[in-house]
């Protein structure tokens, strides 16, 4: 049976120096819960860079090529005369071009963060815990989970001990 | 984490640029020199020429005033350290008013309204006169400038003084002037941009030409800023002070107000094509003829297209060997601007780059370095006193 072991600091300052120390020590699959975003944290927890920038990109050029390429066909298809101007007048496909790459952008942005922080997510064994609840209010966290390469409860609750923990819950994993 | 405190060993330059400056002066002269004969050669270009230079350094001294004045009004903190580079560049708005005499010397070169004969025969010119005229002209060109150097002396003093007293009472007091001063930077580069550039085809007028100078004047003062900064970190000052996260900063600013000159440039062709009224198309005509085109074409690929694209990304900003390459191409972008849009009054029927261009703008430019090295050798490379400058010292972009 997996479990997650859930450990509490008591400030921001020591959840930082905590997660240096785990990933100092090789661990990788934890993760740490705050109310709030705590800078630095990436660079502890050597997290690579997000890959959600690349994402927006591929977006906005999709929505890009769609806005110029729907005006065109349209225009070609259906032609009109609008002010003289020739049926291909690209000038004026300018801004529609430009609202829909923001909009295409924009939704690559949003399920984009959605996707990679595997959301919505409507089981996690972290919400058995009611201790947990404070995570959202003043509680600083760090949980790790047993399917990592060299867990062991009880040289963890050691490591822990040494750098200041608060309190340390096991949580059974039925799944 | 350990706060950054000033050690204060590499940020007074005292008297070390004074070769430079020399050599800059000697430039200077040779080129102005060369360009004073060619001026016997081809009068009616050489204007055109000088103003196209002189605007390129006029808007580099405007823009590096609306960066202090922006730092002041939104009292920013992480840009106290990029602060002096700006305020000595601002402070060159003297040598700008003394330079401005020639294109007064050759208006009637210049400026078709101020051709009497003209006028007579021409409605619209008649019209515009109570306001286009060779008298109220030069007054409003002596009052941009005294009203420039005004905001400028203020700046410039208290900043310097507050490195010798620590007072904080005159950031505060800068922070209330800012203000004002703000409006009357907009008023006072709106209408002198009018009176400089837009003038030179009376009939044309686009209500937007004043941001589009302004945006251009922004871009260049912190392209320059950033290459200023980096110059004087290859000569080993404030190599710990300037970090890379300033010139992040300072590339994320370049890279908006480069989207934002694109902006307003689109906007501006984009209403006057659309309603084809032949008073507003004129300007535009211009700039379609012959080899005019490939400028045009050059101006929407090198000025929007390529930085928008290759100035991004956040490592590229923080390169900064490729930061320097790209705010350098900018600027390039910046003086191909300014020249697109004077330069087809004289030279309608296509691209024809004149020998005086070059030695007009090297000339232009090594006395405005000059003049900037002058006067940075006598003042500390920091506010090393202002209350935001420990905010500044540890800055980081997360």
């Amino acid at each position: 049976m997996n479990e997650i072991l859930l450990a509490e600091f008591s400030s921001p300052k020591a959840l930082l120096k905590a997660a240096e120390v785990l990933s100092d020590c090789g661990y990788s699959k934890y993760d740490v819960y705050s109310p709030f975003p705590i800078h630095g944290m990436d660079d502890a927890m050597k997290l690579k860079h997000s890959k959600l920038g690349w994402i927006v990109l591929c977006g906005g050029s999709v929505g890009l090529l769609t806005g110029f390429c729907l005006q065109t066909w349209v225009s070609l298809h259906y032609p009109l005369i609008i002010s003289g101007k020739p049926f291909f007048s690209y000038p004026a496909f300018v801004p529609v071009t430009f609202e829909l790459m923001v909009l295409f952008s924009a939704f690559s942005a949003v399920f984009g963060m959605f996707a990679l922080n595997k959301l919505p997510q409507h089981y996690n064994p972290l919400f058995k815990s009611a201790y947990f609840r404070k995570a959202t209010s003043h509680g600083f966290f760090i949980g790790l989970d047993s399917t990592e390469k060299g867990y062991d409860r009880e040289k963890l609750r050691e490591l822990l001990g040494t750098i200041g923990v608060n309190h340390i819950e096991i949580i059974e994993d039925s799944e | 984490m350990v706060k950054k405190q000033l050690l204060g060993h590499d940020i007074d330059v005292s008297d070390k640029f004074s070769s430079l400056v020399r050599g800059l002066f000697i430039v200077a002269g040779v080129f102005l020199f060369i360009s004073f004969i060619l001026f016997f050669f081809d009068t009616h270009y050489f204007f055109f020429s000088y103003l196209t230079s002189y605007m390129f350094f006029l808007t580099l001294t405007l823009g590096a005033l609306f960066i202090v004045l922006l730092q002041y009004v939104t009292a920013a903190g992480w840009s106290v350290v990029i602060r002096r580079v700006p305020e000595v560049l601002m402070c060159n708005i003297p040598l700008m008013g003394i330079l401005v005499v020639p294109i007064l010397f050759g208006m009637h070169d210049l400026y078709h309204w101020t051709h009497l004969e003209a006028v007579l025969h021409d409605h619209l010119l008649q019209v515009k006169r109570p306001f286009l005229n060779t008298a109220f002209f030069i007054i409003r060109m002596i009052l941009y400038f005294v009203v420039w150097s005004w905001i400028v002396k203020k700046f410039f003093k208290k900043s310097v003084l507050q490195d010798e007293t620590g007072d904080h009472q005159l950031t505060l007091d800068l922070e209330r002037s800012s203000t004002y001063s703000m409006i009357i930077f907009g008023l006072t580069i709106t209408f002198s941009s009018i009176d400089l550039v837009m003038s030179i085809t009376p009939h044309w007028y686009s209500t937007i030409f004043g941001v589009y100078i302004f945006a251009g004047a922004t871009l260049i003062a912190f392209s320059v800023t950033s290459l200023l900064y980096m110059f004087l970190r290859k000569k080993n000052y404030l190599k710990d002070i300037v970090t890379v996260e300033h010139y992040h900063d300072l590339g994320k600013l370049i890279y908006g107000f480069n989207i934002f000159w694109s902006y307003i440039a689109f906007c501006q062709f984009f209403l006057i094509w659309y309603a084809s009224v032949p008073e507003e198309t004129d300007f535009y005509l211009k700039h379609f003829e012959g080899s005019w085109t490939y400028v045009t074409a050059l101006l929407c690929i090198g000025h929007f297209g390529i930085p928008f694209i290759l100035f991004i990304s956040r490592w590229l900003k923080r390169n900064l060997t490729y930061h320097a390459c790209m705010v350098g191409w900018i600027c390039f972008m910046h003086f191909v601007d300014l020249y697109w849009i004077i330069i087809p009054n004289i030279t309608p029927a296509g691209l024809d780059i004149h020998f005086i261009d070059i030695t007009l703008f090297l000339g232009i430019g090594a006395l405005y370095f000059a003049m900037f090295f002058k006067n940075l050798n006598k003042v500390c490379l920091i506010p090393k006193k202002d209350p935001r400058l420990s905010e500044s010292l540890n800055f980081v972009n997360f």
